[in-house]
Protein backbone atom coordinates (compact mmCIF):
# COMPACT_ATOMS: atom_id res chain seq x y z
CA UNK A 1 0.00 0.00 0.00
CA UNK A 2 1.12 3.25 -0.80
CA UNK A 3 0.49 7.10 0.59
CA UNK A 4 0.22 10.42 0.10
CA UNK A 5 3.56 12.18 0.70
CA UNK A 6 3.52 14.34 3.84
CA UNK A 7 6.33 15.84 3.42
CA UNK A 8 6.23 19.36 1.49
CA UNK A 9 8.76 21.95 0.79
CA UNK A 10 8.45 24.30 3.31
CA UNK A 11 9.04 21.11 5.82
CA UNK A 12 12.33 20.25 3.29
CA UNK A 13 13.64 23.63 3.72
CA UNK A 14 13.04 23.60 7.66
CA UNK A 15 14.94 20.61 7.83
CA UNK A 16 17.82 22.21 5.62
CA UNK A 17 18.28 25.36 7.69
CA UNK A 18 18.83 23.38 10.96
CA UNK A 19 21.41 21.18 9.04
CA UNK A 20 23.03 24.30 7.60
CA UNK A 21 22.19 25.68 11.95
CA UNK A 22 23.77 22.66 13.27
CA UNK A 23 27.17 22.09 10.86
CA UNK A 24 27.44 24.24 8.11
CA UNK A 25 26.64 27.56 9.20
CA UNK A 26 26.27 27.60 12.79
CA UNK A 27 27.44 31.12 12.63
CA UNK A 28 24.75 32.38 10.77
CA UNK A 29 26.49 34.31 8.39
CA UNK A 30 26.40 32.27 5.26
CA UNK A 31 22.68 30.81 4.94
CA UNK A 32 21.96 29.06 1.97
CA UNK A 33 19.94 31.54 -0.27
CA UNK A 34 17.12 29.75 -2.40
CA UNK A 35 17.21 29.99 -6.08
CA UNK A 36 14.10 28.06 -6.83
CA UNK A 37 16.00 26.63 -10.05
CA UNK A 38 15.40 22.97 -9.80
CA UNK A 39 17.97 22.83 -13.04
CA UNK A 40 20.87 24.52 -11.27
CA UNK A 41 23.96 22.45 -12.14
CA UNK A 42 25.94 19.97 -10.20
CA UNK A 43 29.15 18.40 -10.22
CA UNK A 44 28.61 15.55 -6.99
CA UNK A 45 25.70 13.96 -5.76
CA UNK A 46 24.26 11.72 -2.83
CA UNK A 47 21.10 10.00 -2.64
CA UNK A 48 19.05 7.91 0.39
CA UNK A 49 16.49 5.59 -0.64
CA UNK A 50 12.94 5.43 0.92
CA UNK A 51 11.47 2.14 0.77
CA UNK A 52 7.84 1.02 2.05
CA UNK A 53 4.95 3.33 3.31
CA UNK A 54 5.68 5.66 0.91
CA UNK A 55 8.73 5.06 -2.18
CA UNK A 56 11.51 7.41 -3.12
CA UNK A 57 15.12 9.40 -2.70
CA UNK A 58 16.60 12.12 -1.28
CA UNK A 59 18.94 13.55 -3.70
CA UNK A 60 21.79 15.78 -2.10
CA UNK A 61 23.94 17.94 -5.25
CA UNK A 62 26.01 20.10 -5.53
CA UNK A 63 28.89 21.79 -6.86
CA UNK A 64 32.41 20.10 -5.86
CA UNK A 65 33.56 23.24 -4.35
CA UNK A 66 30.40 23.27 -1.89
CA UNK A 67 30.86 19.62 -1.12
CA UNK A 68 34.85 20.49 -0.05
CA UNK A 69 33.33 23.50 1.81
CA UNK A 70 30.89 21.18 3.46
CA UNK A 71 33.22 18.95 4.26
CA UNK A 72 35.83 20.92 5.36
CA UNK A 73 32.91 22.60 8.01
CA UNK A 74 32.49 18.84 9.01
CA UNK A 75 36.05 18.53 9.79
CA UNK A 76 37.21 21.18 10.85
CA UNK A 77 40.00 21.98 8.41
CA UNK A 78 40.69 23.70 5.54
CA UNK A 79 38.91 22.93 2.33
CA UNK A 80 42.06 22.52 0.18
CA UNK A 81 42.90 20.01 2.92
CA UNK A 82 39.88 18.19 2.13
CA UNK A 83 40.18 14.67 0.37
CA UNK A 84 37.28 12.91 -2.37
CA UNK A 85 37.19 10.42 0.92
CA UNK A 86 36.31 13.25 2.83
CA UNK A 87 33.84 14.76 0.52
CA UNK A 88 32.15 11.15 -0.15
CA UNK A 89 31.54 10.93 3.06
CA UNK A 90 30.18 14.26 4.37
CA UNK A 91 27.89 14.39 1.00
CA UNK A 92 26.91 10.93 2.33
CA UNK A 93 25.92 12.14 5.86
CA UNK A 94 24.11 15.26 4.50
CA UNK A 95 21.51 12.93 2.77
CA UNK A 96 21.66 10.45 5.53
CA UNK A 97 20.55 13.23 7.86
CA UNK A 98 17.66 15.23 5.78
CA UNK A 99 16.48 11.57 4.53
CA UNK A 100 16.18 10.57 7.78
CA UNK A 101 14.17 13.59 8.86
CA UNK A 102 12.10 13.20 5.83
CA UNK A 103 11.61 9.56 6.86
CA UNK A 104 10.53 10.86 10.13
CA UNK A 105 7.92 12.76 8.93
CA UNK A 106 5.90 10.03 6.54
CA UNK A 107 3.40 7.42 7.71
CA UNK A 108 5.24 4.15 9.93
CA UNK A 109 6.90 1.45 8.10
CA UNK A 110 9.21 3.71 6.52
CA UNK A 111 13.15 2.14 5.62
CA UNK A 112 16.12 4.42 4.82
CA UNK A 113 18.73 3.22 3.21
CA UNK A 114 22.46 3.85 3.57
CA UNK A 115 23.50 6.70 1.31
CA UNK A 116 25.31 6.12 -1.94
CA UNK A 117 27.43 9.17 -3.51
CA UNK A 118 28.59 9.59 -6.85
CA UNK A 119 30.94 12.12 -7.61
CA UNK A 120 29.65 13.24 -11.05
CA UNK A 121 26.48 15.67 -11.48
CA UNK A 122 23.46 14.83 -10.38
CA UNK A 123 21.92 15.14 -14.16
CA UNK A 124 23.97 11.83 -14.83
CA UNK A 125 21.50 9.74 -12.20
CA UNK A 126 18.70 8.05 -13.30
CA UNK A 127 15.89 7.19 -10.81
CA UNK A 128 13.29 4.75 -12.77
CA UNK A 129 9.66 5.53 -12.71
CA UNK A 130 10.09 8.57 -10.50
CA UNK A 131 9.47 11.77 -10.54
CA UNK A 132 10.62 14.87 -8.65
CA UNK A 133 8.32 15.93 -6.28
CA UNK A 134 9.99 18.89 -4.53
CA UNK A 135 12.83 20.40 -3.44
CA UNK A 136 15.10 23.44 -1.96
CA UNK A 137 17.26 24.75 -4.77
CA UNK A 138 20.06 27.73 -3.77
CA UNK A 139 23.31 29.31 -3.40
CA UNK A 140 25.98 28.48 -0.41
CA UNK A 141 28.63 31.08 -0.26
CA UNK A 142 27.90 31.62 -4.80
CA UNK A 143 27.97 27.57 -5.05
CA UNK A 144 24.87 25.46 -6.12
CA UNK A 145 23.45 23.58 -3.56
CA UNK A 146 20.01 21.48 -4.14
CA UNK A 147 17.83 19.25 -2.09
CA UNK A 148 15.55 17.62 -3.84
CA UNK A 149 12.83 14.20 -3.32
CA UNK A 150 11.45 11.76 -5.95
CA UNK A 151 8.42 9.73 -5.42
CA UNK A 152 8.24 6.13 -7.31
CA UNK A 153 5.82 6.43 -10.11
CA UNK A 154 4.69 3.01 -10.22
CA UNK A 155 3.42 4.14 -6.48
CA UNK A 156 1.35 6.70 -7.94
CA UNK A 157 -0.26 4.74 -10.40
CA UNK A 158 -1.29 2.25 -7.90
CA UNK A 159 -2.91 5.20 -5.59
CA UNK A 160 -4.65 6.53 -8.84
CA UNK A 161 -5.81 3.21 -8.67
CA UNK A 162 -4.09 1.62 -12.08
CA UNK B 1 36.09 9.69 31.33
CA UNK B 2 35.85 7.84 28.56
CA UNK B 3 33.54 7.86 25.36
CA UNK B 4 33.47 5.79 22.86
CA UNK B 5 31.85 7.21 19.44
CA UNK B 6 30.39 5.07 17.05
CA UNK B 7 29.37 5.84 13.56
CA UNK B 8 30.14 4.88 10.20
CA UNK B 9 30.73 8.68 8.63
CA UNK B 10 33.62 9.72 9.64
CA UNK B 11 32.93 13.70 9.65
CA UNK B 12 30.09 12.53 12.12
CA UNK B 13 32.59 10.93 14.40
CA UNK B 14 34.62 14.10 14.38
CA UNK B 15 31.94 15.83 15.36
CA UNK B 16 31.16 13.72 18.12
CA UNK B 17 34.61 13.11 18.90
CA UNK B 18 35.27 16.96 19.23
CA UNK B 19 32.17 18.02 21.53
CA UNK B 20 33.08 14.58 23.98
CA UNK B 21 37.27 15.80 24.20
CA UNK B 22 36.12 19.42 24.41
CA UNK B 23 34.49 18.10 27.95
CA UNK B 24 37.60 16.65 29.00
CA UNK B 25 36.71 12.69 27.76
CA UNK B 26 39.05 10.73 26.14
CA UNK B 27 37.22 9.50 22.90
CA UNK B 28 37.75 6.18 20.76
CA UNK B 29 35.63 5.87 17.08
CA UNK B 30 34.36 2.91 15.45
CA UNK B 31 32.80 2.44 12.16
CA UNK B 32 29.84 -0.07 13.15
CA UNK B 33 28.95 -2.09 16.06
CA UNK B 34 30.54 -4.75 15.25
CA UNK B 35 33.90 -2.71 15.34
CA UNK B 36 32.76 -1.20 18.45
CA UNK B 37 32.15 -4.36 20.29
CA UNK B 38 35.86 -6.21 19.27
CA UNK B 39 37.09 -2.70 20.23
CA UNK B 40 35.35 -3.19 23.79
CA UNK B 41 36.63 -6.86 24.12
CA UNK B 42 40.06 -5.24 24.19
CA UNK B 43 39.85 -2.54 26.63
CA UNK B 44 40.91 -3.14 29.98
CA UNK B 45 38.38 -0.68 30.90
CA UNK B 46 34.79 0.02 29.82
CA UNK B 47 33.94 3.38 28.60
CA UNK B 48 31.84 5.73 30.59
CA UNK B 49 29.63 6.84 27.60
CA UNK B 50 28.69 5.27 24.07
CA UNK B 51 27.22 7.68 21.44
CA UNK B 52 25.74 5.51 19.03
CA UNK B 53 24.40 5.71 15.14
CA UNK B 54 21.27 3.78 13.83
CA UNK B 55 22.07 2.96 10.50
CA UNK B 56 25.21 1.33 10.00
CA UNK B 57 26.76 -1.65 7.93
CA UNK B 58 27.59 -4.63 9.75
CA UNK B 59 25.84 -4.37 12.95
CA UNK B 60 22.84 -1.19 13.44
CA UNK B 61 22.76 0.74 16.74
CA UNK B 62 20.09 -1.00 17.71
CA UNK B 63 22.01 -4.10 17.58
CA UNK B 64 24.93 -2.83 19.92
CA UNK B 65 22.69 -1.50 22.23
CA UNK B 66 21.11 -5.34 22.35
CA UNK B 67 24.59 -6.63 22.73
CA UNK B 68 26.06 -4.30 25.28
CA UNK B 69 22.91 -4.62 27.48
CA UNK B 70 23.01 -8.07 27.25
CA UNK B 71 26.98 -8.33 28.26
CA UNK B 72 27.68 -7.75 32.56
CA UNK B 73 30.57 -6.23 31.51
CA UNK B 74 29.40 -3.35 29.90
CA UNK B 75 26.46 -2.78 31.90
CA UNK B 76 27.43 0.73 33.55
CA UNK B 77 28.44 2.34 30.26
CA UNK B 78 25.79 5.13 29.65
CA UNK B 79 24.44 4.17 25.60
CA UNK B 80 23.19 7.64 23.47
CA UNK B 81 21.60 7.10 20.27
CA UNK B 82 22.77 9.69 18.30
CA UNK B 83 20.56 8.96 14.85
CA UNK B 84 18.13 10.74 11.87
CA UNK B 85 15.56 7.96 13.40
CA UNK B 86 13.25 10.17 14.77
CA UNK B 87 10.33 8.67 14.54
CA UNK B 88 8.90 8.14 18.00
CA UNK B 89 8.01 4.17 17.70
CA UNK B 90 11.81 4.10 16.87
CA UNK B 91 12.86 6.27 20.29
CA UNK B 92 11.02 3.90 22.34
CA UNK B 93 12.42 1.20 20.45
CA UNK B 94 16.23 2.19 21.04
CA UNK B 95 14.73 3.10 24.80
CA UNK B 96 13.59 -0.13 25.57
CA UNK B 97 16.22 -2.17 24.15
CA UNK B 98 18.33 0.07 27.15
CA UNK B 99 19.70 3.12 25.48
CA UNK B 100 19.69 5.94 28.00
CA UNK B 101 19.17 9.40 25.65
CA UNK B 102 18.79 9.68 22.24
CA UNK B 103 19.63 12.64 20.22
CA UNK B 104 18.36 13.17 16.97
CA UNK B 105 20.39 14.50 14.02
CA UNK B 106 20.66 17.48 12.92
CA UNK B 107 22.39 18.72 16.62
CA UNK B 108 23.67 21.60 17.65
CA UNK B 109 27.25 21.45 19.77
CA UNK B 110 24.80 23.07 22.89
CA UNK B 111 22.02 20.75 21.90
CA UNK B 112 24.27 17.40 22.52
CA UNK B 113 26.11 18.90 25.76
CA UNK B 114 22.87 19.68 27.14
CA UNK B 115 21.64 16.24 27.01
CA UNK B 116 24.79 14.48 28.46
CA UNK B 117 24.26 17.27 31.21
CA UNK B 118 20.96 15.59 31.91
CA UNK B 119 23.04 12.16 32.09
CA UNK B 120 24.91 13.92 34.86
CA UNK B 121 28.04 13.62 32.35
CA UNK B 122 29.04 17.02 32.25
CA UNK B 123 30.19 19.67 35.13
CA UNK B 124 28.15 22.38 35.68
CA UNK B 125 28.09 25.27 33.30
CA UNK B 126 29.82 23.69 30.45
CA UNK B 127 27.44 24.52 27.58
CA UNK B 128 27.98 28.26 29.00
Amino acid sequence: MSVEVEVNEDDLAEMVGQVWESYLDPEGINPLIPTYDEHQPSEVHSSVSINGSWTGHLVYACSTLAARRAAAAFLAMEPDEVSEDDMSDVLGELANIVGGNVKAMLPPGALLSLPQVVLAPESSARYPNTERIGGVYGLWEDEPVSISMWHSRAENSEEDGA
Amino acid sequence: MRAMVIDDSRAMRMILKRIVTKLNFDAVEAGDGKEAIDLLADMPEVPDLALIDWNMPNMNGLEFVIHVRADPRLREMTLVMVTTESEQSQIVRALAAGAHEYVIKPFTEGAMIEKLALLGLVPTGANS
